[in-house]
C-alpha cells in the first residue's frame, strides 16, 4: 500500500476533516435542540447548541490537522534519515 | 431501468422470526459472512500448511498486513499498551477491507454502505474506549473533559465543548465510512445506467469512466479501512494515554 500517492492523501484529508467538523456542529445543534424541548428555553437552546458544537468541530479539526503535521514530519525524518 | 440505489436494498433469502425478533438472513448477512470466511481461512490456510520461516505467496501477503497493522497500533497507542489491542485492530481493519473490496464485485453487496453496520462498529468502540477509560483511570478519567493548560475561568465552556467533541467522534467514525461507500457505489451506478440506456456511440463514454472509477474505489476500499481503524487507535491511545 504505498501512501506516497499525493492525490490519495489529499482525499484522505479532505474526507476525514470535513466529515468531523459537519458531524460535531450538528451533534451540538441536536444537544440544544434537546434542551430547548427539555427546558422549554427556545431558541436560546439551539442558539448556544449550534455555537458550542462548531467551536467542538474545530477542536477536532485542529486536532486532526496536528496529528496530520506530525504524521508528514515523521515521515519527512524517514525519508531524510534513509 | 433499475434506480442506482437499486443494490443497497436488503433482500430476505431464508426469513427466521423468533420471537417478534427479525433474524432473518439476508443478501447482507451473507455478504458479512463470505468476508469473514475470506479473512479467516486465509489465515486458517497458512496456520494449516505451517507457518515456515520462508514464507509463501499468502503468508508473506499476511506477514505484511499484520506488521502494517501491527506498526500503526504502537504508532498511536504505545508499545508497551498497544500490544494488547493488535489482534481486535487487525481484525476489524481486515474485516472492513474485505467487506469494502467485496462489495466491488459487481452484484454482491456492500455492507459497509449501511449506516447500522458502521454504526454498530462505531458504537462498540465508542463504549470500549470509555470501559478502557474508566477501567484505567477510573474518577480521574472526567479529566478528558478539560484540556490541559486551560485557564480556570474557561472551564464551564471547555467542558461542553469537549463533551460535544467526545460524542461526535463515533458519529463522524460511522458516517465517514457509510457516506464513502455509498456516494462511490451510487456514482458506479449512475454511470453504468448512462452507459446502459445511451446510444453505443456515446455508451462507450461513461462505461469508460465506470472502469476508471472503480480503480479510485479500489484505492477508497483500502484508504477507508485504513482511517477506520487509524483513528479507533487514536481514540483508544487517547483515553489511555489521557492527553
Amino acid at each position: 500500500m504505498s501512501k506516497n500517492n499525493g492525490f490519495r492523501q489529499g482525499m484522505q484529508v479532505a474526507f476525514r476533516l470535513g466529515t468531523e467538523l459537519t458531524v460535531a456542529t450538528f451533534i451540538g445543534a441536536i444537544l440544544g435542540y434537546g434542551v430547548d424541548r427539555f427546558f422549554g428555553v427556545r431558541p436560546w437552546g439551539l442558539a448556544v447548541g449550534v455555537i458550542l458544537g462548531g467551536a467542538a468541530g474545530s477542536l477536532n479539526v485542529y486536532r486532526a490537522a496536528m496529528l496530520l503535521t506530525e504524521e508528514e514530519q515523521n515521515t519527512e525524518n524517514d525519508d531524510n534519515n534513509s | 431501468m433499475e434506480s442506482p440505489l437499486h443494490h443497497f436494498e436488503v433482500h430476505t433469502i431464508i426469513p427466521i422470526h423468533i420471537g417478534g425478533l427479525d433474524l432473518s438472513i439476508n443478501n447482507a448477512v451473507v455478504a458479512m459472512w463470505v468476508g469473514l470466511a475470506i479473512i479467516a481461512g486465509s489465515f486458517m490456510l497458512v496456520v494449516n500448511r505451517g507457518v515456515s520461516p520462508i514464507p509463501g505467496k499468502l503468508q508473506s501477503l499476511l506477514e505484511v498486513a499484520l506488521d502494517f497493522i501491527r506498526n500503526m497500533v504502537f504508532e498511536f497507542i504505545g508499545e508497551e499498551e498497544g500490544r494488547k489491542y493488535v489482534p481486535f485492530i487487525a481484525s476489524l481493519f481486515l474485516f472492513i477491507l474485505a467487506c469494502n473490496l467485496i462489495g466491488l464485485i459487481p452484484g454482491s453487496y456492500t455492507i459497509t454502505s449501511q449506516l447500522a453496520v458502521t454504526g454498530a462498529f462505531a458504537i462498540g468502540i465508542f463504549i470500549m474506549t470509555l470501559v478502557i477509560g474508566f477501567g484505567k483511570h477510573g474518577a480521574h478519567f472526567f479529566g478528558i473533559l478539560v484540556p490541559p493548560g486551560v485557564p480556570k475561568i474557561m472551564i464551564p465552556l471547555m467542558v461542553p465543548i469537549e463533551i460535544i467533541s467526545m460524542l461526535a467522534r463515533p458519529i463522524s467514525l460511522a458516517v465517514r465510512l457509510f457516506a464513502n461507500m455509498t456516494a462511490g457505489h451510487t456514482v458506479l451506478a449512475v454511470l453504468f445506467g448512462l452507459a446502459m440506456t445511451g446510444p453505443l456511440w456515446l455508451g462507450w463514454l461513461p462505461f469508460g469512466f465506470t472502469v476508471v472509477i472503480n480503480g479510485l474505489e479500489i484505492a477508497i476500499a483500502f484508504i477507508q479501512a485504513y482511517i477506520f481503524t487509524t483513528l479507533t487507535c487514536v481514540y483508544i491511545g487517547d483515553v489511555i494515554k489521557l492527553h
